[in-house]
């Protein structure tokens, strides 16, 4: 690849097989941008329609992109891209993971890390910047991944960015995640490293980011964003409480940082406090987000929050809870939002009070955090506390599991709403013990399995979204159509924040339409919280554009939890954000002039192309009634209110039909299945995967 | 920087140990000795070579504050190197990140960083007196500031040897593996400026040695 910045421009391919280690042009796949677009490229080029996730043949790319390391903040995420074993047709996915793994995988000079094949023994993958090698990982396989990782950190180096999985991807367990950095895991691909005998991938990288223009630009940049632009985590730009720089403020904000709110397990306890847009030094105490993950209760115990490389946002809670160790736990303890609540969704009876008036959200969730992180369990979005209450409150366990199993497990704990219940519940997950531990199969296969009935699925008490078995994900309760379109369109729970970000930020809805009618084009593409509006076309623009933002934020890599930049705190910018900023980074980093045009084509063509191997690998082009499919409470909740009525965030079935149609339109697909077209496939550049649906005549 | 500021470092109630880790890492429990003052880099006054004008301030790190983003190290290497280069960095987090400066042990639990006690290790330059980097230079490459006293290195000298970085108590003058070069903290306070949580500050310089003594840490 020609010099030019961002991109290191190589590509490092690992052959478990026969340990043939190669390096590629990043070039092949710059119409991708990086990250996820350059994972579906490789997934639809070399991975056979029909190959299931734990084959030798799948494939599993960590990609990075080039924004990514480039100081550009929330720029440290790495997508990975393999078939995911718990979706049923083993679709293709994407898991994402924070921390500093991406950025430190860019300075030693790799865009994107391709691994396939399998190994016939253990190995971790060692890469000091341009030596890279399998080492023998016999003597950390069967550890959890904090034990995993400090020992590979002892060969390697403290300095090492490592990624592992634990136990349950080692089990190949459908739920499990890959993580680094104790608490930034990527959830549902475990399983894959673990069917390769890849335990982790340890890098040390010494290596620049290049950037192109002068650095008195990207600093300028850089300095715009954090006093202009930049508000909490998820992009919420108003204070959760009434301060007196703020002419807004909301309680759903994440904003949380005021006077009288401290860190308050730091040594010397630090405040919060208020904190103005435009003061560069004080960004990172805005989201105190320990009391609103946990809990007030949380406040005293934290010793600062956390999160990713590059990031100014801290929303990762960084604990010492001494309690923890009387379950045998580190007591300190990290994670952020469903990393914590998702774990403790299995106690379906709630947990009690353990140990002082008000601690039993948190110890709940920071067991939960603090086993599921070490075994490497994936919670399916939180559905798999949902799976399991299904379980056991309609007698199914007691008729499935055998009598001696069904003895051995510790349900006075859990009906005493005692969280020691996850230490027994998580080792049968991440060992495969016994019939229980099915549940890490993932709610499809448990469904199929255990024979769930229709009210689970249709059901308002569990949230499935999909018969493919996630979970809705910021859907039809986050923007009527708009989110319900988002969350059919994946083949796992939508990872969408674009749409979210911007519903969320705290503004009053008066405002938010207006920046709605100038980015979409009219105040309609949203709607007032629970009081919904019919399908129109604007909202099919606010939906494609939040995808494919989406696509674009995993492939630069950007953090999709924070952008895009639709709004601002800033009440002299009449909290207009600056939906061109993916773009102005990249062209100063790159050289290149790219438009926000250009790079909104991009995300429309990685989109398509998730499409497209969707289409492939189901063997089918009838999306509409194949896929982008929900489960009947969406339509049927609150039975004594109409759809488009105030007080019910109901959907309407032939209301959602229009919606699919005018979002197929939206992005050039056909109208009738859902599958993309050849002419928009070609519009695309992407003639070879036209080529390649005809010949397996999958196109419309 | 403001007298407050630097009443805040040198007067403020503080522990033993809080202090030692603002003068580098946590070393709590270590014996306070001259000895260990000049494993730190500080000599005795007695020693002191006036060949270096003192620096006129210094970058000094409270972890408590660091939460581990890494944007000190971006932004300098952004500002001095134009690309951005963590391994250079004047100022150093990452490399502490995830067992602090001594790596991982097997009580790792309970040890610097963030497989620990969630405590990062940032790591300053403490500008001193009788800098070891400059004196360890055969090049004589490192040089004080002529407008703010700041120990730096003369990229035209430099022949990327590596001795500064040995030489340093706390390694920090790195060599640059593209442009074989080192570089040091030259107290351009941009990765102060920039840092979110606000753990990174320039305060006057003073030697440790001096304020603990004026802190009756140890005995002049």
């Amino acid at each position: 690849m020609t010099k030019v910045g961002g991109w290191t421009g190589k590509i490092l391919r690992v052959n478990l097989t026969n340990g043939k280690i190669s390096t590629e042009d990043t070039i092949k796949y710059k119409d991708f941008i990086g990250g996820m677009g350059i994972g579906y490229k490789v997934m639809f080029d070399e991975v056979p329609a029909g190959t299931k996730a734990f084959d030798e043949n799948n494939k599993i790319i960590f990609g990075a992109g080039p924004l990514t390391g480039s100081g550009a903040p929330c720029s440290s995420r790495t997508n990975i891209t393999s078939l995911l074993p718990s979706n049923p047709y083993n679709a293709v996915s994407d898991s994402h993971m924070g921390g500093n793994f991406a950025a430190m995988m860019k300075y030693a000079g790799w865009d994107a890390i391709i691994v396939e094949g399998a190994s016939s023994k253990p190995v971790w993958l060692r890469i000091e910047d341009d030596q890279v090698s399998l080492e023998d990982a016999s003597a950390v396989w069967g550890q959890g991944i904090f034990k995993s990782t400090a020992e590979i950190a002892s060969i390697i180096g403290n300095e090492a960015s490592i990624a592992a999985i634990g136990q349950a991807g080692e089990n190949m367990v459908n739920l499990s995640v890959i993580m680094n950095g104790t608490s930034h895991s990527a959830g549902g691909h475990g399983g894959v490293l673990g069917s390769k005998k890849l335990k982790a991938i340890a890098i040390k990288g010494t290596g620049a980011v290049h950037i192109a223009a002068h650095k008195y630009e990207l600093l300028k940049l850089n300095e715009y964003m954090m006093k202009e632009i930049i508000g909490a985590n998820n992009q919420h730009v108003v204070p959760r409480t009434p301060q007196p720089w703020a002419e807004y403020h909301n309680s759903g904000s994440r904003w949380l940082s005021r006077k009288g709110l401290y860190w308050g397990g730091a040594e010397t306890p630090i405040e919060t406090g208020e904190n103005p847009p435009g003061d560069m030094k004080k960004v990172g105490f805005r989201t105190m987000k320990a009391v609103m993950d946990l809990g007030p209760v949380a406040e005293k115990y934290t010793i600062r929050m956390g999160g990713c490389q590059s990031c100014p946002i801290r929303c990762h809670s960084q604990l010492k809870v001494p309690h923890l160790e009387k379950y045998g736990l580190s007591p300190y303890v990290s994670n952020t939002c469903v990393g914590f609540s998702g774990p403790n969704g299995v106690m379906i009876k709630g947990v009690t009070d353990q140990f002082e008036e008000g601690d039993k959200s948190m110890m709940g969730k920071i067991v939960g955090a603090q086993l599921t992180d070490d075994y490497g369990v994936w919670c399916n979005y939180g559905l798999i506390g949902k799976d399991f209450k299904y379980a056991y409150n309609t007698g199914i366990l007691k008729k499935v599991l055998p009598k001696e199993e069904y003895e051995s497990i510790p349900w006075d704990k859990l009906e005493a709403g005692d969280p020691a219940f996850l230490l027994d519940f998580y080792r049968r997950i991440a060992f495969k013990e016994g019939e229980l531990s099915h549940l890490g199969d993932g709610t499809y296969w448990i469904a199929q399995r255990w024979n769930y009935g229709d009210d689970f699925w249709h059901g308002n008490d569990y949230g499935v979204w999909s018969p493919l078995g996630f979970p809705k994900h910021h859907a039809n309760e986050s923007g009527s159509q708009v989110g319900a379109l988002i969350s059919c369109m994946f083949n796992r729970d939508a990872q969408c924040h674009s749409h979210m970000n911007f519903i969320g930020s705290g503004l009053p809805i008066a405002i938010q339409k207006e920046i709605a009618a100038e980015v979409w084009g009219s105040p309609d593409a949203i709607d007032e919280p629970a009081n919904y509006t019919p399908m129109n076309e604007y909202k099919a623009k606010f939906a494609k554009w939040s995808i494919i933002r989406n696509c674009l934020h995993d492939s630069l890599t950007l953090c999709n939890w924070m952008w895009p930049m639709t709004v601002s705190p800033v009440m002299a910018r009449n909290y207009r954000g600056d939906t061109a900023l993916e773009a102005k980074f990249l062209s100063l980093i790159t050289g290149e002039q790219i438009s926000e045009e250009d790079l909104d084509l991009a995300g429309e063509r990685i989109f398509t192309l998730h499409r497209a191997l969707t289409v492939k690998q189901m063997g089918t082009i009838d999306m509409r009634t194949k896929h982008d499919v929900m489960n009947d409470w969406v339509y049927d909740v609150d039975p004594d209110k109409k759809a488009f009525t105030p007080g019910t965030i109901k959907m309407d079935r032939n209301d959602m039909q229009i919606a699919l149609t005018m979002f197929y339109k939206e992005m050039g697909w056909d109208e009738k299945t859902g599958a993309p077209t050849k002419e928009t496939l070609i519009r695309l550049g992407l003639q070879d995967v036209a080529n390649e649906l005809e010949s397996l005549k999958l196109l419309p | 920087m403001s007298q407050d500021e630097r009443k805040g470092f040198l007067e403020r109630e503080t522990t033993r140990r809080e202090f030692l880790k603002l003068a580098g890492k946590g070393m709590a429990g270590a014996a306070v000795s001259v000895s260990f003052l000049s494993m730190l880099g500080f000599t005795h006054e007695s020693e002191a070579v006036a060949a270096f004008a003192l620096s006129q301030g210094v970058l000094i790190a409270d972890r408590n504050r660091c939460t581990g983003c890494q944007r000190c190290e971006l932004n300098c290497t952004s500002l001095n190197d134009g690309k951005v280069q963590p391994f250079i960095s004047r100022v150093k987090v990452s490399r502490n990140y995830n067992y602090g400066v001594d790596g991982p042990k097997l009580s790792y639990w309970k040890e610097d960083g963030q497989y620990g006690n969630l405590l990062m290790t940032p790591e300053t330059c403490k500008q001193c007196k009788d800098p070891a980097c400059a004196n360890a230079c055969p090049m004589g490459a490192i040089i004080a500031d002529p407008k703010t006293g700041a120990r730096i290195v003369v990229k035209e000298d430099c022949v990327g040897c590596g001795s500064c970085t040995k030489a340093c108590p706390w390694h920090l003058p790195t060599v640059d593996p593209e442009t074989k070069k080192s570089s040091k903290c030259v107290l351009c306070g941009m990765c102060a400026s920039n840092c979110p949580t606000s753990a990174l500050n320039i305060i006057p310089w003073e030697d440790v040695k001096v304020a603990m003594i004026r802190r009756g840490y140890m005995l002049g």
